[in-house]
């Protein structure tokens, strides 16, 4: 199929327009060449596609020992994210632990997405070995994303939080 | 049994007992640094947690993360496999507070056996020989003839707060231990700020020699023969092989039976190794014990048949040794070649990009590694690429097997000690099975000039 995506032809930066005839494509792709997992950038477009793994290793095919050389300056991180526009900073997590939304279960989650925040604010907890851990945003801005739901656990440098920044850090 | 348990550590042990867990049927989890995002415990684990940056102190060596990461995934037990938090006694508490069981011996015993004096002083206490030396700190000189007296000659005078061979004194003859004793004090006191020396037989031409222990929770211990493991560099170890050729059945039967009753006087649970100088005469003397699986237990498996990580797994969940292992018995001859990432000559690391990787296989031959093709290893832990095993109906099929195998292992893109293996194994004294621990050091010597 030699179908040209739109977007080729139009400076889109935004991650919302991506042509689904082009994911389609991709998709095919990866089947016919046997990807679990598929990422690439172009024009400020930003895709990543992943195929869902059972759980269960016993029934999975061993996954392909040839891959990508990671540098060991700083790998990617294997991130749940949805993809990340340039200005979007990222919170990531420095421990292991359960993640919190609220200071305790009756209370309301200190910041929802379009809350703005100030450097040093609490965003969560991370809870970890019984101690509960404040984490806090280090830049000011908006949040724009929550990657992680109430309660589930996170591992380190996993993303919670995007947020626009916006002024000084 | 367990139905899920963490494994802390990385690299061929981690999959070592990845292996184990599946055997018997346990959930794995894994847990890993940044530098090992693609190592092959993280990918055939059924599951996985990054637990820091690539510095061992902040992840593999970090207590409230590992233990954080085995709270969320929910762990039964935690294998901390060598190395790493394997014989902090603290980590074991730790699991212990958090209801997670450590596989492993108790908190207390792995606390004694860290303590070097201790140890000693305990295995002494509970009837193993140790190297005669000074109960303690020698005070004078007059305590230092008596000592002398006891001890016997050549003996050796050693700073209580030092190393790195500074206020040490060899002593071989009577005139010579007051000038040496004075002499070792003054140095002491100027390298590490103390004056306090002990005193110590000197073990000439030693062999070190090692037994492989397995103790359960309800009190029962055995042993699993010996490993002669003289071949060494700057204390680390290069090649190992059971049995040892310095080593008869009568040894094997009474040293073992010692060794025994010792770790069961004290409660030892798991697997362990105790380690023993053998002196020319042919007396055996213990130095220290290492309260863990073994980086060379796998010599030991080809020639008892048994699992021992498997074994640890179960004697940890309670079972009895009569079930797990029953009687063992000794077939052949198995040496393990230790291949790291160094230089064959100068040793000098040699991290990097593997680009080609091709193990042999065959009979009675074994490979544990957890590098392939186009694998990276990194240059933050230890520069293990793979250990070699073969095993043989006796020495010289061991000996034959592994020359082939050598041969037939192709890494490239990185360094290896390969060549230094063959070059040990073509020793007329090493085939002859004549050597102690300084034998490398006099091989390596002798090719540089």
């Amino acid at each position: 199929m030699a179908k040209k995506p739109k977007s080729e032809s139009q400076a889109d930066t935004d991650v919302r327009g991506v042509d689904l005839s082009e994911v389609k494509r991709l998709l095919a792709f990866m089947q016919e060449n046997g990807l679990e997992e598929f990422e690439y950038e172009r024009r400020g477009v930003h895709i990543r596609l992943k195929k869902a793994l059972a759980q269960s290793a016993g029934t999975q095919p061993p996954a392909p020992l040839v891959e990508a050389v990671a540098a060991p300056a700083a790998p990617e991180g294997r991130e749940r994210a949805a993809p990340t526009p340039a200005d979007q900073h990222l919170i990531k997590s420095p421990i292991v632990g359960t993640f919190y939304a609220a200071p305790s279960p009756e209370a309301a989650p200190f910041v929802a997405v379009g809350a703005r925040v100030e450097a040093g604010q609490v965003l969560c907890i991370i809870e970890a070995m019984k101690l509960m851990n404040e984490i806090e945003s280090d830049v000011a801005g908006e949040v724009v994303q929550i990657f992680v739901e109430n309660g589930h656990p996170v591992e380190y440098g996993e993303a919670l939080f995007g947020i626009r920044a916006t002024g000084k850090k | 049994m367990f139905k899920k348990i963490l494994i802390a550590n990385r690299g061929e042990i981690a999959l070592r007992v990845l292996a184990a867990c599946k055997e018997l049927g346990i959930r794995t989890v894994a847990i890993y640094s940044e530098a090992d995002r693609h190592a092959l415990h993280v990918r055939f684990a059924d599951e996985a947690i990054c637990i820091g940056p690539p510095r061992s102190a902040d992840s593999y060596l970090n207590i409230p993360q590992v233990i954080s990461a085995a709270e969320i995934a929910d762990v039964d037990a935690i294998h901390p496999g060598y190395g790493f938090l394997s014989e902090n006694a603290n980590f074991a508490e730790v699991c212990e507070a958090s209801h997670i069981t450590f596989i492993g011996p108790s908190p207390s015993v792995i606390r004694i056996m860290g303590e070097k004096d201790r140890a000693r002083a305990e295995m002494a206490a509970a009837g193993l020989p140790v190297i005669p030396g000074s109960p303690g700190i020698v005070p004078d000189e007059e305590s230092a003839q008596q000592v002398a007296e006891e001890v016997g000659l050549p003996l050796m005078i050693k700073a209580s707060e030092g190393g790195g061979g500074r206020g040490m004194r060899v002593v071989r003859a009577k005139r010579e231990l007051i000038p040496a004793f004075q002499t070792a004090r003054a140095e002491a006191e100027q390298a590490f700020g103390s004056p306090h020396v002990y005193m110590e037989r000197l073990i000439e031409k030693p062999r070190h020699i090692e037994f492989q222990v397995l103790g359960d929770r309800h009190g029962n211990v055995m042993h699993l023969g010996e490993r002669e493991c003289s071949l060494q560099r700057r204390h680390q170890k290069v090649l190992e092989e059971s049995p040892s050729t310095a080593i008869d059945e009568a040894t094997r039967e009474r040293v073992g039976t010692q060794v025994v009753e010792a770790l069961r006087k004290i409660g030892y649970s798991s697997a362990g190794t105790v380690e023993l100088l053998r002196d020319v005469s042919g007396e055996l003397y213990f130095i220290e014990m290492n309260a863990r699986i073994q980086v060379e237990h796998p010599v030991t498996e080809m020639v008892t048949g048994v699992d021992l990580v498997k074994s640890q797994i179960r004697v940890a969940a309670g079972e009895r040794l009569a079930d797990v292992v029953g009687t063992v018995e000794f077939r052949g001859h198995a040496i393990e070649c230790r291949i790291n990432a160094e230089d064959p000559e100068t040793f000098r690391p040699s991290p990097g990009h593997i680009t080609a990787f091709r193990v042999p296989g065959g009979p009675g031959v074994r490979v544990d590694t957890a590098a392939h093709a186009d694998a990276v290893i990194p240059p933050y832990y230890d520069s293990l690429v793979a250990k070699l095993i073969t095993h043989g109906r006796d020495r010289a099929e061991a000996i034959v097997r592994m020359e082939g195998a050598l041969d037939g292992f192709v890494v490239e893109g990185i360094k290896t000690t390969i060549p230094l293996h063959k070059r040990i194994l073509a020793d007329p004294d090493f085939r002859a099975g004549k050597f102690d621990t300084h034998f490398l050091e006099r091989l390596l010597a002798a090719e540089a000039k």
